[in-house]
């Protein structure tokens, strides 16, 4: 194993854990706002990739540009499934744990089943994109460019997700709510409203990861269960909750992933990050950042 | 005579925070104690202490002559020591005599002895009558009857409450007043915070007054509700005093 | 007074399981088909899997979405002792439990610290990281599997080859003891102790219950039933590898019934197999290879709407009734 192999393998984790870390921020911020845990994360990246797949193959519209857009039907969806489903579920008497856990994790089995139904279970992908298979060679190291742009889109989506919750109203109901959702209510802010356009703001973030995916990743109806792992994972390296702690996270999984490939068979590099999920949780259950 | 309970130089910081500083209380066998004081001023800490749920920074605690402050919660059940909750903690799944059962099982494992001496013990708080309804379903001053119930079936020496007579309507508290002399005649003694003076006074043998994490005062209730320092520690707390 | 009438309602019970024994036992008589029957045995098999489950996921409240660790331990220690070690699958069903239940204490020493929904994706992420080993673990056949050889009709070996009924009767037989064991358990001090410990862990605390000693207790119990079932199943099918046995699809399956027929109920997960599994199996072969997913979108349906309107199940439907009959 030469240096060169090493740093190259980091360089690519590297990019890898910045799009996990966008994968996951949405994850993040629902739990943060309600401590809820949203178990069909991986099936809304799925159905993101989905969205970008089908608007290039019908409309020809590159996944570049139609990542607008299925942010945008994220965001909707994702406030729909509020609606429907979690706000309901938040009013448990009984049950509460089961109740909290099987009504987002019944809904990823309905999407599973929808996407095997309407989509069939062939592995799809999008070929000729404008990005798609081209590779850059900064320092002799080699960038496969759909990871370098979505881990520059990573960047650009925490940083501009940091003005929002620091600079917008929204954004300030949002972090007050995260500390004292009581409170908050008395101050005359609609919880509701702060939980339905928490849940779009989280699944539009997730719609963003899944269009830049669908340009180098195979899509299928099962492709979000691992990432939705890698997801928790990540969010419990950056701390329950904390929305930048998952862009920290982010990276030291993709580093993590990118180092256990280079010791252990290829299809074991999972067992790396999920030891670290394990790890992490049995020795600090805070996580390892802070709580921003 | 030994105290059946006392702390000897208790203190718990939190962080910079000192919630109790230097508390050394007995409480004697038999007795019916009320720990009363303002807001913030320490008791439910002092409280918690006792009842095992963290230990404290500082000094110990002690049951019948043992050293119990090393102990946890479960174990100082096990020795005699049973609370309840300021916000009340049913099983909300389980019927109201299954709750109680659950106490009852520290004494015996014996399925049938439990499920009696649950149903005794419902009896005693008069709540025979809703021994299969489902705990959830039962009205908030219900509810903390079956907190007392739960706690009775573990067959304590000293019981301790936690604001169970807050927020019930003057017939309820009435009631609760009859029912925690009763468990005092029944030999268990009994430890009581509040934070509304005026409900207490009438039912403890002893009041002790913290502040401000402290002890400011312990005598007679009576002494008590005169002591200066008492007035003026309440004075920045109106709804206690007006109650 | 009152303890009779609890005494009554658990002969009652008892007496009600009997007699389903004795009716799902005289069912082959009538019913031939061999697809039925499959369903049948897959239907008794999830039935004692999901109330081996409930032990720990309904009773005790911690949620594992990973059961498919146990089963395909069970699987697993049972192919390879016979095929091995020529070591006969009856024993090996038992080395199989007690390894998993060995698994499971020493798994629930760091997991049952744990919270919620961290517990949850723990038991995901532990059953993965198994899933994952065995899948590269060349001993243990690896991707390939193992192939359990079936050469002759044999209770001893536990393989038949022309009849599915004796491994219908050892379902009955799994689930029928699946489920005593829970009525047993029920109406004891373990019972008692992991229902106050779902409902609120610190007043169980309170009042004597050793929170942490209870969830050990309930996860080894219900690691060792669910190992049996493995076990069962690796004979049944007579071949296995990691996604036959460990795959994440028998956590959900494992878990399921439970949730849809009331979690933490004795009957619950009875009647959730009894539904979920006929249903699915059906849907499956009516909608035919084009409907794949088809079951998902049913059995997924199903769980959210139980959760989001009767969280005490199914059964909470008949409960519901009998309190209406009885206020009249």
């Amino acid at each position: 194993m030469t240096a060169e192999t090493i740093i190259q393998s980091l360089a690519s984790g590297l990019l890898m854990g910045l799009l996990y870390g966008l994968i996951a921020v949405g994850l993040s911020l629902i739990f943060g706002l309600m401590n809820i845990v949203n178990f069909a994360h991986g099936e809304f990246l799925m159905l993101s990739m989905y969205g970008a797949f089908f608007l290039f193959a019908f409309f020809a519209i590159d996944p570049l540009l139609s990542m607008p857009l299925v942010a945008a039907g994220m965001f909707v969806f994702g406030a729909a499934i509020y609606l429907l489903i979690v706000r309901f579920a938040m009013r448990a008497k009984t049950n509460v744990g089961m109740v909290q856990i099987f009504a987002t994790f019944g809904l990823a089995i309905v999407l599973r089943g929808l996407a095997q139904y309407f989509f069939t279970p062939d592995y799809r992908s999008i070929t000729h994109s404008w990005l798609g298979g081209k590779t850059v060679s900064i320092g002799g190291i080699f960038l496969p460019v759909p990871q370098l742009v979505g881990a520059l889109l990573a960047i650009v989506a925490f940083g501009a997700l940091y003005v929002f919750i620091k600079r917008t109203d929204f954004g300030r109901a949002l972090e007050a709510t995260r500390e004292d959702a009581g409170a908050v209510a008395l101050v005359g802010i609609d919880q509701n409203r702060v939980f339905a356009l928490g849940w779009g703001l989280g699944s539009a973030l997730v719609g963003l990861a899944g269009a830049i995916m669908a340009t180098f990743f195979y899509i299928y109806p099962d492709v979000g269960a691992s990432f939705a792992l890698i997801a928790y994972v990540v969010v419990a390296l950056g701390g329950f909750g904390s929305v930048f702690g998952a862009f920290a996270g982010g990276i030291l999984v993709g580093l993590v992933e990118a180092t256990t490939a280079l010791v252990m068979p290829p299809s074991l590099k999972a067992v790396g990050i999920y030891a670290v999920y394990l790890l992490v949780v049995f020795i600090r259950p805070r996580g390892l950042f802070g709580s921003i | 005579m030994m105290a059946l309970l006392e702390t000897r130089g208790v203190w718990q910081r939190f962080g910079g925070l000192i919630a109790n500083a230097d508390v050394s209380i007995s409480v004697g066998r038999g007795e019916i104690v009320g720990l009363i004081g303002p807001n913030g001023a320490g008791k439910s800490t002092l409280f918690n202490l006792i009842a095992g749920v963290r230990p404290p920074t500082q000094g110990t605690i002690w049951l019948d002559g043992v050293d119990i402050t090393a102990t946890p919660a479960t174990e100082r059940c096990r020795r005699g020591i049973a609370r309840t909750f300021q916000v009340v903690k049913s099983f909300e799944t389980m019927t109201v005599i299954d709750n109680v059962i659950v106490g009852a099982l520290i004494r015996t494992t014996e399925m049938r002895a439990a499920r009696r001496k649950a149903f005794e013990v419902l009896e005693f708080c008069g709540l025979a009558g809703r021994a299969d309804v489902m705990a959830s379903e039962l009205i908030p001053s219900e509810k903390r009857r079956l907190e007392v119930a739960r706690a009775l079936a573990t067959e304590p020496k000293l019981l301790l409450l936690d604001e169970v007579l807050t927020g019930l309507t003057p017939l309820e508290a009435q009631t609760g007043v009859e029912l925690v002399r009763r468990v005092r005649d029944t030999g268990v003694t009994v430890l009581m915070v509040e934070h509304v003076m005026e409900i207490v006074m009438p039912l403890v043998d002893r009041a002790i007054v913290l502040d401000l994490g402290k002890v400011l005062v312990e005598g007679k209730p009576t002494d008590v509700v005169r002591d200066p320092k008492v007035i003026a520690a309440y004075l920045g707390d109106r709804h206690a005093v007006g109650a | 007074m009152h303890d009779a009438t609890h005494a009554v309602r658990r002969r009652r019970d008892l007496i009600v399981a009997a007699v389903f024994v004795a009716l799902a036992a005289c069912v082959p008589l009538f019913v031939k088909d061999v697809y039925a029957q499959n369903i049948m045995v897959l239907t008794l098999m999830y039935a004692g899997l999901s109330q081996s489950w409930n032990i720990l996921g309904g009773y005790c409240g911690q949620i594992s979405l990973g059961h498919a660790l146990y089963f395909g331990l069970g699987a697993y220690v049972t192919a390879i002792l016979l095929t091995k070690f020529g070591v006969l699958p009856w024993f090996g069903m038992l080395a199989g439990g007690i390894v998993s239940a060995l698994i499971a204490l020493a798994l629930g020493y760091p997991t049952f610290r744990l919270g919620g929904h961290y517990f949850a994706i723990a038991t995901i992420v532990i059953a993965e990281i198994a899933f994952l080993l065995f899948l590269n673990w060349d001993w243990a056949g690896a991707a390939l599997g193992i192939d359990i050889m079936v050469r002759e009709d044999s209770w001893a070996k536990f393989q038949f080859t022309r009849s599915k009924l004796p491994y219908f009767y050892f379902a009955l037989f799994f689930a029928a003891v699946a489920w005593l064991v829970t009525w047993w358990l029920e109406n004891s001090k373990w019972g008692y102790w992991w229902r106050a410990v779902k409902d609120n862990p610190d007043a169980a605390e309170s009042l004597g219950v050793v929170v942490f000693k209870s969830k050990m207790g309930a996860g080894a119990i219900s690691a060792f039933l669910t190992a049996i079932g493995g076990a069962f199943y690796a004979m049944f099918v007579s071949y296995i590898d990691p996604d036959a046995v460990m795959s994440f699809q028998f956590s959900l399956l494992i878990s399921l019934p439970a949730v849809l027929g009331g979690i933490g109920t004795l009957w619950g997960p009875v009647l959730g197999a009894a539904v979920l599994i006929p249903v699915t199996e059906l849907t499956r072969s009516f909608i035919g290879g084009s409907g794949r997913g088809v079951d998902l979108i049913v059995y997924g349906s199903l769980i959210v709407l139980v959760s989001l309107t009767r969280p005490d199940g199914l059964l909470g439907l008949f409960s519901r009734k009998r309190k209406v009959e009885a206020a009249r």
